[in-house]
């Protein structure tokens, strides 16, 4: 349980070496780089901008690519996928990338092209199609659309609106003494009616404003073929678009494999990137340059004999000036790092405040099994986690201390599931009874809250004052560190004289003894100096809790107020009933499902609804418990538990390294 | 008349669940909605929203487990289901709190939720804090669904 002692690491080399040796510090990852220094004279910042667009873009083209590429070729995963982590690949294949690179990235915009295509090809289709729908109702009409008569007649092609008749064209022209008029009409349907009407050339002005009255529209597209030749092309076209899709979708399918180079180059270009921010920040003369930044004390050496042996590089460590805003680094043993997560979501130790993980992570435990409290689930949360691990190797690391650590809650349900006896809530028993006509039950270890609420409610506060207590203790242990004795006296001591006085008295009180039903009573005396030591110390902290103002009445206020935080403890150990209330909701949940299952009897109906029921019913108890006990484990630690001393405020430790999203190297050791 | 006794402890038992129920339901539904914008604009968040629209449920389970305590000690899920009318009335009352804060208070951690979910929307990373602010409304609801734990167990051995 500890945070990393950090040195500020400064380091001057070749810039012919600065390529190398940047890439080994980012394989490394031990190394925050910072830019404290101040650009004069010799030693210039670097504008890296411009390469920066050129490494955005091949990032940008190689996403692309893929995504195409899963369009048409979908990756099978499997629903674990997420959790086999990055594959592992060697430097020198890094190395040799460099040779490929060009020729990926053409495949890439050649993927992005291709996909252009087939949307552009997709969009031409209903075009056609729409085309070859207007041309349909011609079919029959044997004369080039855009015929526009010879040197005699005209003619005129187009349609009418719906259920006009040739009989009444013939009529209409005649009214109007136009004798030599061929009316002919090609196709009718309910929408329209395709005519085609031929006259004499010098009547056509004539016949075209009696057209026109009657609703005549030339057809919008016009061709110099007959409608049944241009249909036939028209589908022609069509067929060779779709050809033209699947040859496309052909090629992209064929680059499949090509998936896990656009995967690498993608990495690739994202590696070089975060070199390139780097080198933005570093000072550089013509042929050295100056990089500074933050390691952990731990890696100083290794780093040191590999730069020293490898290049002509100067690596100087110093330690960090009081005052400086030192990146925070969290590292424990494997019961307690899982749980550093959690601690990192409130917020990383502030100066001069201890990792709270170790002692943390013992009550984070314990507290989840109380909630969850049911063996069989713990059982199944346990072993679910436990596969999960072994199977997955090279799971990511944030992934990995998630599942570590519901592998330990897991293991503490048990126990508690097993004081309390709980397995799957009181299946044994229906079972038995139901469909064996027996009575067996599986007795609890130590009792069962159900029946003895009180008892386990008290059970649970004096959880809660151990936690509480030990919240006090780290308090006490960081001003002791801090050297602020007498703080130690006024926060601390004062507080946990109060408190156990306090409790002393309840406890000699027959009234409260009798409430939680306990079996012994302190005798008066006991109470009575127990009272007159919460009495001192509740002087004590009104006399001190002020100590910050000057003004004297000002400074009893406020001493007042601060023993006014004596309901604040009341309230957070109310607060761990909710041990009790949620570790009942799981076991009373869980007989709920029992008994439903149980309902249809005992017949082989009885028993397939029986299993249904168990299945479906339970899966969703877990769940659902284990989300709560989950948020409710955390809420009891930031809230009740942090609440006695610590605020947090740590900047996170954030080395320059491989930050890839598919790909990891070999060599790394702290490559997370 | 006679029989009137186990008609309110029921009464008592429907309420817890019907109350508390609705009042999840209605929490978590509001949740669900500000939960769906935000998996609109980042799919990848799903996992962080559905805890926080979830939160609100719990009530519902509250109210289902006091109903279910309920139900087995008046003799509802057999036995002798026979009582006077002051230990039905209170059965009734012990009910009161689950029903009443349950719906109220899963009303409530739903407005936190979405809160919340904005907050890591915006913020993902700060979803440890996200979870605590909707937590804390839940307090309450643990504390009526303690209240009326302890005196519905309690009533039984009450000689009325």
């Amino acid at each position: 349980m500890a945070v990393l002692p950090m040195q500020r690491i400064s380091l001057c080399a070749l810039k012919k070496d600065r390529k190398e040796i940047l890439e080994a510090l980012q394989r490394r990852g031990v190394v925050e780089i910072s830019d404290t220094l101040v650009e004069e004279g010799v030693f210039q910042k670097t504008d890296t901008a411009s390469a920066r667009t050129v490494l955005e873009k091949g990032i940008a083209a190689s996403r692309q690519a893929m995504a195409v590429l899963n369009k048409y070729a979908p990756e099978s995963k499997s629903i674990f996928s997420s959790l086999e982590g990055k594959k592992e690949i060697s430097v020198e294949y890094y190395n040799q990338f460099g040779d490929k690179r060009d020729e990926t990235l053409e495949l890439a915009y050649r993927l992005i092209a291709i996909d252009k295509n087939i949307a552009e090809n997709r969009a031409e289709i209903p075009k056609l199609q729409t085309q070859i729908e207007s041309l349909t109702p011609w079919l029959g009409f044997d004369i080039p659309m855009d015929f526009k008569g010879t040197r005699q007649t005209a003619a005129f092609i187009g349609t009418f609106p719906p259920q006009i008749t040739e009989q009444e064209l013939d009529q209409n022209f005649r009214e109007s003494n136009i004798e030599a008029v061929h009316v002919e009409i090609v196709s009718s349907s309910r929408d329209q009616c395709c005519a085609f009407v031929l006259c004499k050339r010098s009547d056509s002005e004539h016949v075209d404003e009696i057209l026109r009255m009657l609703g005549f529209a030339r057809p919008v597209l016009s061709s110099a073929m007959p409608p049944a030749e241009r249909i036939q092309q028209l589908k022609e076209s069509l067929l060779s678009l779709q050809k033209n899709i699947e040859g496309a979708e052909d090629e992209v399918k064929s680059r499949a494999d090509q998936r896990e180079t656009l995967k690498f180059m993608a990495d690739y270009y994202s590696m070089r990137l975060e070199k390139y921010e780097v080198i933005n920040h570093l000072m550089q003369s013509r042929r050295t340059f100056v990089l500074t930044g933050y390691i952990p004390q731990c890696e100083t050496d290794a780093l040191e004999t590999m730069l020293s042996q490898k290049f002509d590089a100067v690596v100087e460590f110093e330690q960090p000036f009081e005052d400086e805003d030192v990146p925070i680094l969290l590292k424990n043993n494997a019961f307690a790092s899982p749980v550093e997560s959690v601690v990192e979501s409130y917020s990383l130790p502030g100066k001069g405040e201890v990792d709270p993980t170790g002692v943390m992570s013992f009550f984070y435990y314990i507290l989840f099994g109380m909630m969850l409290s049911d063996a069989a689930y713990g059982l199944l949360l346990a072993a679910g986690c436990a596969l999960c691990l072994l199977k997955f190797k090279n799971m990511e690391q944030g992934m990995r201390k998630s599942l570590k650590m519901f592998f330990f809650c897991g293991i503490s349900t048990i126990f508690w599931g097993v004081l309390f006896g709980s397995y799957f809530g009181d299946v044994v028993d229906v079972v038995s009874k139901t469909f064996f006509g027996t009575h067996l039950t599986l007795s609890p270890v130590w009792f069962t809250p159900l029946n003895e609420p009180m008892r386990m409610l008290v059970f649970c506060f004096v959880v809660g004052i151990i936690h509480l207590f030990t919240g006090l203790a780290m308090n006490f242990y960081q001003l002791a560190l801090a050297k602020k004795y007498k703080d130690i006296l006024y926060d601390v001591v004062f507080w946990y004289a109060l408190i156990i006085g306090l409790i002393l008295v309840l406890l000699s009180q027959k009234m409260f003894t009798d409430i939680v039903g306990l079996g012994f009573i302190l005798p008066a005396a006991v109470g009575n100096i127990a009272g007159i030591i919460a009495a001192v110390s509740a002087v004590g902290i009104v006399l001190t809790g002020g100590r910050e103002s000057r003004n004297p009445f000002k400074r009893f206020l406020k001493g007042l107020y601060s023993l006014y935080n004596i309901t604040g403890y009341l309230s957070d150990v109310l607060s761990y009933s909710r041990l009790l209330a949620l570790g009942l909701a799981t076991g009373v949940i869980a007989s709920v499902i029992n008994q439903m299952g149980s309902m249809v009897g005992n017949s082989p109906a009885g028993v397939v609804a029986f299993i249904l029921v168990f299945l479906l019913g339970h899966t969703m108890n877990i769940g659902i418990n284990t989300l709560g006990a989950y948020v409710h484990t955390n809420r009891l630690q930031f809230v009740e538990f942090f609440g006695k001393f610590y605020s947090g405020g740590g900047r996170k430790f954030h080395p320059f390294t491989v930050n890839t999203k598919y790909y990891k190297f070999k060599e790394d050791h702290n490559n997370e | 008349m006679n029989n009137w006794g186990i008609v309110f402890a029921l009464l008592g038992a429907v309420l817890a669940a019907l109350m508390a129920g609705v009042g999840s339901a209605r929490g978590v539904g509001l949740a669900g909605e500000a939960a769906a914008g935000v998996v609109t604009e980042d799919p990848s968040k799903f996992g962080k929203v559905l805890v926080l629209q979830l939160l609100p449920g719990t009530q519902g389970i509250y109210g289902l487990l006091i109903a279910f305590i309920t139900l087995a000690q008046i003799g509802v899920l057999g036995g002798n289901a026979q009582m006077s009318i002051a230990k039905g009335l209170l059965y009734l009352l012990a009910c009161m709190p689950m029903a009443v804060v349950g719906y109220w208070s899963a009303l409530r951690q739903a407005r936190a939720s979405v809160a919340s979910i904005g907050l890591v929307a915006k913020r993902p990373e700060q979803f440890g804090k996200a979870m605590i602010f909707p937590a804390m409304v839940e307090t309450y609801a643990i504390l009526a669904l303690l209240v009326s734990i302890l005196a519905v167990s309690g009533i039984g051995a009450i000689n009325v």
